[in-house]
Protein backbone atom coordinates (compact mmCIF):
# COMPACT_ATOMS: atom_id res chain seq x y z
CA UNK A 1 0.00 0.00 0.00
CA UNK A 2 1.11 3.36 -0.55
CA UNK A 3 1.21 7.15 0.87
CA UNK A 4 -0.89 10.01 -0.59
CA UNK A 5 0.37 13.53 0.46
CA UNK A 6 -2.58 15.86 -0.07
CA UNK A 7 -2.10 19.74 0.26
CA UNK A 8 -4.47 21.98 -0.40
CA UNK A 9 -5.32 26.16 -0.61
CA UNK A 10 -9.16 25.60 -0.52
CA UNK A 11 -11.94 26.49 1.52
CA UNK A 12 -13.99 24.63 3.63
CA UNK A 13 -16.99 27.05 2.41
CA UNK A 14 -17.06 28.57 -0.38
CA UNK A 15 -15.65 26.00 -2.42
CA UNK A 16 -15.99 22.08 -2.73
CA UNK A 17 -12.18 21.09 -3.40
CA UNK A 18 -11.99 21.01 -0.04
CA UNK A 19 -14.55 18.44 0.36
CA UNK A 20 -13.03 16.97 -3.06
CA UNK A 21 -10.28 15.77 -1.07
CA UNK A 22 -11.70 14.73 1.84
CA UNK A 23 -13.62 11.95 0.18
CA UNK A 24 -10.72 11.29 -1.84
CA UNK A 25 -8.28 11.09 1.20
CA UNK A 26 -11.90 8.66 2.42
CA UNK A 27 -11.22 6.29 -0.44
CA UNK A 28 -7.62 6.08 -0.12
CA UNK A 29 -7.29 5.18 3.28
CA UNK A 30 -10.33 2.36 2.82
CA UNK A 31 -8.00 0.57 0.49
CA UNK A 32 -5.15 1.01 2.90
CA UNK A 33 -3.25 3.69 1.81
CA UNK A 34 -1.66 5.93 4.26
CA UNK A 35 -2.67 9.94 3.45
CA UNK A 36 -1.17 12.97 4.79
CA UNK A 37 -3.55 16.08 4.44
CA UNK A 38 -2.16 19.54 4.57
CA UNK A 39 -3.93 22.92 4.47
CA UNK A 40 -2.66 26.25 3.95
CA UNK A 41 -4.37 29.70 2.95
CA UNK A 42 -8.04 29.55 3.06
CA UNK A 43 -7.74 25.14 3.90
CA UNK A 44 -6.98 26.10 7.35
CA UNK A 45 -10.72 26.85 8.23
CA UNK A 46 -10.75 23.25 8.53
CA UNK A 47 -8.88 23.57 11.22
CA UNK A 48 -11.12 25.29 13.58
CA UNK A 49 -13.11 23.64 15.85
CA UNK A 50 -16.88 24.20 16.97
CA UNK A 51 -18.46 24.02 13.36
CA UNK A 52 -22.22 23.44 13.17
CA UNK A 53 -23.59 21.59 10.35
CA UNK A 54 -25.82 23.48 8.02
CA UNK A 55 -27.13 21.80 4.92
CA UNK A 56 -26.45 25.62 2.56
CA UNK A 57 -22.76 24.54 3.94
CA UNK A 58 -19.35 21.55 3.56
CA UNK A 59 -19.00 20.22 7.34
CA UNK A 60 -16.30 17.69 7.10
CA UNK A 61 -15.64 17.82 11.08
CA UNK A 62 -17.09 13.96 11.24
CA UNK A 63 -15.70 12.66 8.43
CA UNK A 64 -12.61 13.76 9.41
CA UNK A 65 -12.67 12.70 13.19
CA UNK A 66 -13.23 9.11 11.54
CA UNK A 67 -10.39 9.00 9.25
CA UNK A 68 -8.10 10.31 11.87
CA UNK A 69 -9.51 7.83 14.06
CA UNK A 70 -8.12 4.85 11.29
CA UNK A 71 -4.57 5.85 12.72
CA UNK A 72 -3.29 6.03 8.48
CA UNK A 73 -4.61 9.85 8.36
CA UNK A 74 -2.22 12.33 9.57
CA UNK A 75 -4.01 16.18 9.43
CA UNK A 76 -1.60 19.18 9.97
CA UNK A 77 -2.81 23.20 9.19
CA UNK A 78 -0.23 25.63 8.16
CA UNK A 79 0.48 27.51 11.75
CA UNK A 80 0.95 30.94 10.30
CA UNK A 81 -2.12 30.76 7.96
CA UNK A 82 -4.00 29.83 10.29
CA UNK A 83 -2.72 32.72 13.02
CA UNK A 84 -3.20 34.80 10.22
CA UNK A 85 -7.10 33.63 10.30
CA UNK A 86 -7.26 34.13 14.21
CA UNK A 87 -7.30 30.34 14.73
CA UNK A 88 -5.03 29.55 17.62
CA UNK A 89 -4.04 26.11 19.05
CA UNK A 90 -6.59 26.26 21.61
CA UNK A 91 -9.13 26.14 18.51
CA UNK A 92 -7.93 23.26 16.95
CA UNK A 93 -9.73 19.84 16.65
CA UNK A 94 -8.80 17.28 18.68
CA UNK A 95 -6.26 15.10 16.16
CA UNK A 96 -5.20 18.15 14.01
CA UNK A 97 -1.28 19.20 14.45
CA UNK A 98 -0.34 22.84 13.15
CA UNK A 99 3.45 22.67 11.97
CA UNK A 100 5.39 25.31 9.49
CA UNK A 101 5.24 24.50 5.48
CA UNK A 102 8.31 22.52 5.69
CA UNK A 103 6.08 19.74 7.19
CA UNK A 104 4.35 19.24 3.78
CA UNK A 105 7.62 19.49 1.99
CA UNK A 106 8.58 16.47 4.60
CA UNK A 107 5.50 14.82 3.93
CA UNK A 108 6.15 14.87 0.47
CA UNK A 109 9.51 12.90 0.49
CA UNK A 110 8.40 9.57 0.98
CA UNK A 111 4.72 9.71 -0.78
CA UNK A 112 3.88 7.78 -3.81
CA UNK A 113 1.50 10.85 -5.15
CA UNK A 114 1.21 13.97 -4.23
CA UNK A 115 -2.00 15.60 -5.29
CA UNK A 116 -2.02 19.20 -4.77
CA UNK A 117 -4.92 21.89 -5.13
CA UNK A 118 -3.35 25.26 -5.61
CA UNK A 119 -6.43 27.11 -5.37
CA UNK A 120 -10.10 27.52 -4.68
CA UNK B 1 20.35 9.24 0.73
CA UNK B 2 18.05 10.59 -1.94
CA UNK B 3 16.79 14.03 -2.87
CA UNK B 4 12.83 14.23 -3.84
CA UNK B 5 11.89 17.34 -6.57
CA UNK B 6 9.09 19.46 -6.41
CA UNK B 7 8.93 21.71 -9.28
CA UNK B 8 6.16 24.11 -8.41
CA UNK B 9 4.24 25.68 -11.59
CA UNK B 10 3.06 28.75 -10.86
CA UNK B 11 -0.35 29.83 -13.62
CA UNK B 12 -2.73 32.03 -11.26
CA UNK B 13 -2.85 35.99 -11.41
CA UNK B 14 -1.26 37.42 -8.06
CA UNK B 15 -2.91 39.39 -5.20
CA UNK B 16 -6.56 38.12 -5.68
CA UNK B 17 -6.16 35.05 -4.64
CA UNK B 18 -3.39 33.76 -2.33
CA UNK B 19 -2.02 31.16 -4.75
CA UNK B 20 1.23 32.13 -5.99
CA UNK B 21 2.73 33.82 -3.06
CA UNK B 22 1.47 30.05 -1.33
CA UNK B 23 3.49 28.79 -3.97
CA UNK B 24 6.91 30.92 -2.99
CA UNK B 25 6.47 30.49 0.54
CA UNK B 26 5.84 27.20 0.45
CA UNK B 27 8.98 26.10 -2.27
CA UNK B 28 11.27 28.24 0.14
CA UNK B 29 10.12 25.89 2.44
CA UNK B 30 12.53 23.44 1.18
CA UNK B 31 14.99 25.24 3.00
CA UNK B 32 14.14 23.78 6.32
CA UNK B 33 12.62 20.82 5.74
CA UNK B 34 15.87 19.00 6.89
CA UNK B 35 14.58 18.92 10.52
CA UNK B 36 12.35 16.43 9.46
CA UNK B 37 14.19 14.04 7.39
CA UNK B 38 17.06 11.52 7.56
CA UNK B 39 20.34 13.26 7.27
CA UNK B 40 20.96 13.33 3.36
CA UNK B 41 17.80 13.34 2.22
CA UNK B 42 16.92 16.45 0.69
CA UNK B 43 14.04 18.09 -0.81
CA UNK B 44 14.87 20.48 -3.49
CA UNK B 45 12.29 22.83 -4.88
CA UNK B 46 11.80 24.81 -8.19
CA UNK B 47 9.73 27.77 -9.43
CA UNK B 48 8.12 28.03 -13.02
CA UNK B 49 5.80 30.87 -13.98
CA UNK B 50 3.80 29.92 -16.57
CA UNK B 51 0.86 31.77 -18.36
CA UNK B 52 -0.76 33.88 -16.76
CA UNK B 53 1.54 33.51 -13.88
CA UNK B 54 4.16 35.27 -15.47
CA UNK B 55 2.77 38.43 -14.23
CA UNK B 56 3.72 37.64 -10.67
CA UNK B 57 7.24 38.18 -11.73
CA UNK B 58 6.65 41.67 -12.98
CA UNK B 59 9.27 44.65 -11.40
CA UNK B 60 8.32 47.67 -9.35
CA UNK B 61 5.19 45.58 -7.23
CA UNK B 62 4.16 48.08 -4.37
CA UNK B 63 1.82 45.89 -2.56
CA UNK B 64 3.67 47.36 0.77
CA UNK B 65 2.91 50.46 0.14
CA UNK B 66 -0.76 50.14 -0.74
CA UNK B 67 -2.04 47.57 1.63
CA UNK B 68 0.61 46.90 3.73
CA UNK B 69 1.79 43.03 2.35
CA UNK B 70 4.70 41.74 1.00
CA UNK B 71 5.21 41.96 -2.66
CA UNK B 72 5.09 38.76 -5.01
CA UNK B 73 8.26 39.98 -5.88
CA UNK B 74 9.74 40.42 -2.96
CA UNK B 75 9.26 36.47 -2.19
CA UNK B 76 10.21 35.50 -5.91
CA UNK B 77 13.79 37.61 -5.09
CA UNK B 78 13.97 35.78 -1.68
CA UNK B 79 13.85 32.34 -4.01
CA UNK B 80 16.63 33.47 -5.88
CA UNK B 81 18.55 34.63 -2.84
CA UNK B 82 18.22 31.12 -1.69
CA UNK B 83 19.80 30.08 -4.98
CA UNK B 84 16.51 28.46 -6.16
CA UNK B 85 15.66 27.46 -9.73
CA UNK B 86 13.64 29.78 -11.55
CA UNK B 87 11.86 29.69 -14.36
CA UNK B 88 10.31 32.14 -16.86
CA UNK B 89 8.10 30.77 -19.54
CA UNK B 90 9.42 33.24 -22.61
CA UNK B 91 6.31 32.90 -24.83
CA UNK B 92 4.17 33.94 -22.37
CA UNK B 93 6.07 37.10 -21.54
CA UNK B 94 6.04 37.61 -25.16
CA UNK B 95 2.60 36.97 -25.58
CA UNK B 96 2.22 40.02 -22.78
CA UNK B 97 4.65 42.18 -24.65
CA UNK B 98 7.15 41.86 -21.76
CA UNK B 99 10.83 41.28 -21.67
CA UNK B 100 13.68 40.55 -19.16
CA UNK B 101 13.68 44.51 -18.38
CA UNK B 102 10.36 44.23 -17.15
CA UNK B 103 10.62 41.26 -14.99
CA UNK B 104 12.62 40.31 -11.37
CA UNK B 105 15.49 38.63 -12.88
CA UNK B 106 18.16 38.58 -9.89
CA UNK B 107 18.20 39.06 -6.11
CA UNK B 108 21.77 41.59 -6.36
CA UNK B 109 20.77 44.00 -4.40
CA UNK B 110 20.38 41.37 -1.40
CA UNK B 111 23.29 39.85 -1.81
CA UNK B 112 21.68 37.02 -4.27
CA UNK B 113 24.21 35.51 -7.04
CA UNK B 114 21.33 33.42 -8.54
CA UNK B 115 19.48 34.52 -11.77
CA UNK B 116 16.14 33.51 -12.92
CA UNK B 117 15.71 31.82 -16.19
CA UNK B 118 13.84 32.92 -19.07
CA UNK B 119 13.23 30.18 -21.31
CA UNK B 120 11.04 28.18 -23.76
CA UNK B 121 8.10 26.28 -22.59
CA UNK B 122 10.03 23.12 -23.40
CA UNK B 123 12.41 23.57 -20.84
CA UNK B 124 9.39 23.84 -18.13
CA UNK B 125 8.07 20.55 -19.39
CA UNK B 126 11.41 18.81 -18.68
CA UNK B 127 11.48 20.60 -15.28
CA UNK B 128 8.12 19.10 -14.91
CA UNK B 129 9.23 15.54 -16.09
CA UNK B 130 12.54 15.60 -14.28
CA UNK B 131 10.56 16.32 -10.95
CA UNK B 132 9.06 13.47 -8.62
CA UNK B 133 5.97 15.74 -8.23
CA UNK B 134 4.15 18.60 -9.39
CA UNK B 135 2.38 21.49 -7.55
CA UNK B 136 0.64 23.85 -9.71
CA UNK B 137 -1.02 26.53 -8.30
CA UNK C 1 5.99 10.48 -17.52
CA UNK C 2 3.34 9.11 -17.14
CA UNK C 3 0.58 11.99 -15.68
CA UNK C 4 -2.98 12.38 -14.37
CA UNK C 5 -4.40 15.36 -14.23
CA UNK C 6 -7.26 16.56 -12.24
CA UNK C 7 -9.28 18.86 -14.00
CA UNK C 8 -11.67 21.02 -11.86
CA UNK C 9 -12.84 23.68 -14.26
CA UNK C 10 -14.48 24.45 -17.40
CA UNK C 11 -13.58 28.06 -18.49
CA UNK C 12 -10.07 28.02 -17.00
CA UNK C 13 -6.81 25.31 -17.99
CA UNK C 14 -7.13 24.29 -21.23
CA UNK C 15 -4.15 26.14 -22.25
CA UNK C 16 -2.63 24.28 -19.96
CA UNK C 17 -3.63 20.99 -20.64
CA UNK C 18 -2.83 21.64 -23.91
CA UNK C 19 0.68 22.47 -23.48
CA UNK C 20 1.43 19.20 -21.39
CA UNK C 21 3.34 16.36 -22.84
CA UNK C 22 3.15 13.18 -21.71
CA UNK C 23 4.25 9.69 -22.95
CA UNK C 24 0.68 8.62 -21.02
CA UNK C 25 -1.76 11.37 -20.05
CA UNK C 26 -4.83 10.29 -17.85
CA UNK C 27 -7.32 13.01 -17.65
CA UNK C 28 -9.95 12.95 -14.45
CA UNK C 29 -12.71 15.50 -14.43
CA UNK C 30 -14.00 16.39 -10.95
CA UNK C 31 -15.70 19.80 -9.93
CA UNK C 32 -16.48 22.30 -12.98
CA UNK C 33 -14.67 19.97 -15.27
CA UNK C 34 -17.07 17.38 -15.54
CA UNK C 35 -18.92 19.70 -17.86
CA UNK C 36 -16.07 19.05 -20.58
CA UNK C 37 -17.62 15.67 -20.75
CA UNK C 38 -21.33 16.49 -21.31
CA UNK C 39 -21.58 19.89 -22.58
CA UNK C 40 -22.24 20.70 -26.18
CA UNK C 41 -21.66 24.76 -26.28
CA UNK C 42 -22.63 25.51 -29.54
CA UNK C 43 -23.47 21.92 -30.67
CA UNK C 44 -19.22 21.01 -30.60
CA UNK C 45 -18.09 18.79 -27.44
CA UNK C 46 -15.31 20.37 -25.34
CA UNK C 47 -12.12 20.74 -27.33
CA UNK C 48 -10.69 19.04 -24.50
CA UNK C 49 -11.90 15.56 -25.74
CA UNK C 50 -9.99 15.74 -28.62
CA UNK C 51 -6.44 15.67 -26.34
CA UNK C 52 -4.54 12.24 -26.72
CA UNK C 53 -5.76 11.00 -23.46
CA UNK C 54 -7.64 8.60 -21.14
CA UNK C 55 -10.79 10.54 -19.95
CA UNK C 56 -12.42 9.68 -16.70
CA UNK C 57 -15.63 11.92 -14.90
CA UNK C 58 -16.13 11.51 -11.53
CA UNK C 59 -19.68 10.49 -10.97
CA UNK C 60 -20.48 12.05 -7.82
CA UNK C 61 -19.65 15.53 -9.21
CA UNK C 62 -21.57 15.13 -12.49
CA UNK C 63 -24.60 13.65 -11.04
CA UNK C 64 -24.42 16.19 -8.36
CA UNK C 65 -24.68 18.88 -11.42
CA UNK C 66 -27.87 17.23 -12.73
CA UNK C 67 -25.52 14.99 -15.04
CA UNK C 68 -26.05 11.78 -16.07
CA UNK C 69 -23.26 9.03 -16.91
CA UNK C 70 -26.25 8.55 -19.93
CA UNK C 71 -25.09 12.14 -21.12
CA UNK C 72 -21.33 11.26 -21.09
CA UNK C 73 -19.27 12.03 -24.04
CA UNK C 74 -18.41 8.49 -25.74
CA UNK C 75 -14.65 8.75 -24.83
CA UNK C 76 -15.10 9.20 -21.03
CA UNK C 77 -15.74 6.41 -18.58
CA UNK C 78 -17.63 7.01 -15.46
CA UNK C 79 -15.44 6.46 -12.17
CA UNK C 80 -15.85 6.74 -8.63
CA UNK C 81 -13.57 8.10 -5.78
CA UNK C 82 -11.86 4.74 -5.07
CA UNK C 83 -11.61 4.38 -9.18
CA UNK C 84 -9.71 7.50 -9.00
CA UNK C 85 -7.31 6.45 -6.03
CA UNK C 86 -6.45 3.25 -8.45
CA UNK C 87 -6.22 4.58 -11.50
CA UNK C 88 -3.74 7.81 -9.69
CA UNK C 89 -1.69 4.80 -8.10
CA UNK C 90 -1.56 2.58 -10.99
CA UNK C 91 -1.50 4.11 -13.94
CA UNK C 92 0.28 7.25 -13.25
CA UNK C 93 3.32 8.47 -11.79
CA UNK C 94 2.38 11.89 -11.11
CA UNK C 95 -1.38 13.85 -10.38
CA UNK C 96 -1.47 17.62 -11.09
CA UNK C 97 -4.66 19.93 -10.06
CA UNK C 98 -6.15 22.02 -12.25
Amino acid sequence: MGKLTIGTFSSLVGSLSLDFSVKLAEAAVKKGHKVDFWMSGNATMLAKKGQKAFKDYSFLAKPIQELIATGNFQICACEACAEARGYHKEDCPDGFIRKSMDWYLASTFDADRVLHIGGD
Amino acid sequence: MATKKLAFIVRSLPYKTEASRLALTHAIASQTVEIYLNDGDLVEASVSYVGDGVLNCLKGQQGMKHYGITTIEGHAKNSLLLDMRVLICKEDLDKFGLTEDNILMDAEDIGGETKANVVSYGEIQKEMDAATHILVC
Amino acid sequence: MKLAVLMSDYRNGIDMIDRLSAESLGIILVGNGVYHAAVKEGGKTSSLLDKKANFYALTEDFETRGITAANLDSRVKAVNYGDVVDIIFNDYEKVVWI
